[in-house]
């Protein structure tokens, strides 16, 4: 066989290849594989993640979710802007501003726990949502993947819990946190 | 002012004729709905029992998952595993289901059982002695036992059909001197109720011709026959088609959603979900059962293997159907046990003439 023949064949097979995974599902695969929370799966896992995650738009000043009501998923930021905030009767903090890769409400994952904030997007946003009996069922099909979800999320938190108690710990005076 | 005016007016039309276009296009899609369902109605049983199946296999579809071969791939073998066993489960009860002379046998030998009984049952006791609730009994059933009687007489081509299986027709032995004596005598039976003399004008059709004046031209029968067994092709087409689903139905219907209710409706689906699939999967293994328990007692009464077996499947079967499936598996069971001969019950200490009794305590 030629060289030219070999080079037309490898050309056929990735057309074939590119056009057997639709581009969406490798983009989304893609952005996966950056998003820390899922840095540990391979494209194998990423691919079982995707296949189960919704994907959804937001306009501007909708909210995602809002505080007080029960949260059943992870979400995922595409593109675009969201703002998390707590509301009172008078006045509305704003806790954080996230953007593409970033992910909120990651607590939703473990319970059914009421949202502690409420999370509205500042432009038009698309995000990708995991729902929890959805990873939950994941453990039975493919406990690998979960079990390093699972891991990563447990690794956040207490990533968090050690933030909150640093912060504590500086704004607290001396005498009253000195407990050793 | 007079601008306001006009638009406020302008914008109450424009409502106007909005809710009249919202509702005759809600009146019209409903007429379209409906007479699409009416014209399609044949469809619908098999669509539902595909579907149903589909949804009833799923937890076997995902527990037997094999991460290497392709989801339709294991789709397609589940599918074939599930045909094979239905092939087999169909082959083994075919043989039990009659054919066309043995169902003009049970229908002689019916007949002639449940008149037996029911004259052994308003027998006038010995030596004159007076029951009051003889004639009651004969008031109550006496109409019930007439239409039996017409329901289960032998047209006169069924009639023709059985004296040439009595002589032995089609390959196959004659039948029974005994069954050819049930058919005399159900030559006989007479009406238990007298009927009041029709008024002047003509006679009153006889039994044989009005059943068979009933009866469907032949040819109708097996068009609609072929008709239905058509429709039922797309039962298994649609059990596959769910199968290959790989979540893509939930995810379109969730991706219709708004998004307020995104959460919320995901969480409901899932509950709704799980509350139909198990209430679902119970019922068919109370139906699995309530067949084996009924097949088991049946031949511990000492009725064949094969009949238990038939009358177990028919039975759990229709045990899904809530009150009225137990009652047609009674009548089921009780139809056999009354025509039921030669009966030696496994269990010592059994009266074989109390069968009817004991099917009757077992379902």
């Amino acid at each position: 066989m030629s060289a030219r023949n070999l080079v037309a064949d490898k050309l056929l097979w990735e057309k074939l290849g590119r056009w057997k995974r639709s581009s969406p599902e490798l983009d989304r695969i893609q952005f996966l594989k950056t998003v820390p929370f899922f840095d540990q799966l391979s494209n194998r896992q990423l691919k079982s993640v995707s296949d189960i995650m919704f994907e959804r738009t937001y306009d501007i000043d909708e909210s995602i979710f809002e505080e007080g009501q029960p949260g059943a998923a992870l979400f995922l930021i595409l593109d675009g802007k969201i703002a998390i905030e707590i509301c009172r009767e008078t006045s509305t903090t704003r806790l954080a501003v996230l953007d593409r890769g970033a992910f909120f409400g990651e607590m939703a994952l473990l319970d059914e726990t009421p949202r502690s904030a409420t999370a509205r997007a500042l432009e038009r946003t698309r995000t990708l949502a995991l729902y929890r009996n959805d990873l939950n069922e994941l453990v039975h099909r493919d406990a690998k993947t979960a079990c390093q979800i699972y891991r990563s999320l447990a690794g956040m938190i207490g990533d968090r819990l050690r933030l909150t108690n640093e912060l504590v710990q500086m704004k607290a005076p001396a005498d009253k946190v000195g407990l050793g | 002012m007079s601008n306001g005016r006009d638009f406020e007016a302008t914008e109450r039309d424009r409502k106007g004729r909005r809710k009249v276009f919202y509702l005759t296009f809600a009146a019209l899609a409903l007429i379209v709905g409906a007479f699409l369902i009416w014209k399609l109605r044949g469809l619908i049983l098999p669509i539902i029992v595909g579907a149903l199946l589909a949804f009833l296999f799923r937890p076997v579809k995902e527990r037997f998952k094999i991460r290497w071969l392709p989801h339709e791939l294991q789709v397609l073998c589940s599918f074939a595993v599930i045909g094979l066993v239905l092939f087999f489960a169909y082959n083994t009860f075919r043989k039990h289901i009659p054919d066309e002379e043995q169902k003009l046998e049970f229908k002689v030998r019916l007949k002639y059982k449940l008149n037996e009984k029911y004259r052994q049952l308003v027998a006038k006791p010995p030596e004159g002695k007076s029951n009051a609730v003889l004639p009651l009994i004969e008031k109550e059933l006496g109409p019930v036992m007439d239409k039996i009687n017409q329901a289960l007489e032998l047209n006169r081509e069924e009639r023709n059909l059985f004296l040439k299986y009595a002589a032995g027709y089609n390959g196959k032995p004659p039948v029974q001197s005994k069954f050819v004596g049930y058919f005399r005598a159900n030559q006989n039976t007479r009406e238990y109720v007298i009927p009041e003399k029709a008024p002047a004008g003509g006679p009153p059709p006889t039994g044989p011709v009005a059943a068979a004046s009933a009866q469907p031209p032949a040819a109708t029968e097996g068009a609609s026959l072929e008709n239905k067994l058509s429709a039922w092709i797309l039962a298994p087409l649609i059990f596959v088609f769910l199968g290959f689903d790989n979540g893509q139905i939930r995810r379109f219907s969730i991706s219709l959603v708004p998004n307020r209710y995104f959460e919320l409706s995901l969480t409901v689906l899932d509950r709704l979900d799980d509350s139909i699939g198990n209430y679902l999967r119970g019922t068919l293994t109370e139906c699995f059962l309530v067949g084996m328990t009924l097949t088991l007692g049946l031949t511990l009464l000492g009725i064949p293997l094969g009949i238990a077996v038939a009358i177990g499947v028919v039975s759990g079967l229709l045990n899904a159907i809530p009150f009225l499936g137990t009652a047609i598996a009674l009548v089921i069971g009780l139809g056999y046990a009354l025509i039921a001969e030669n009966i030696r019950p496994l269990i010592p200490g059994l009266n074989p003439n109390d069968l009817a009794l004991y099917v009757v305590i077992l379902s």
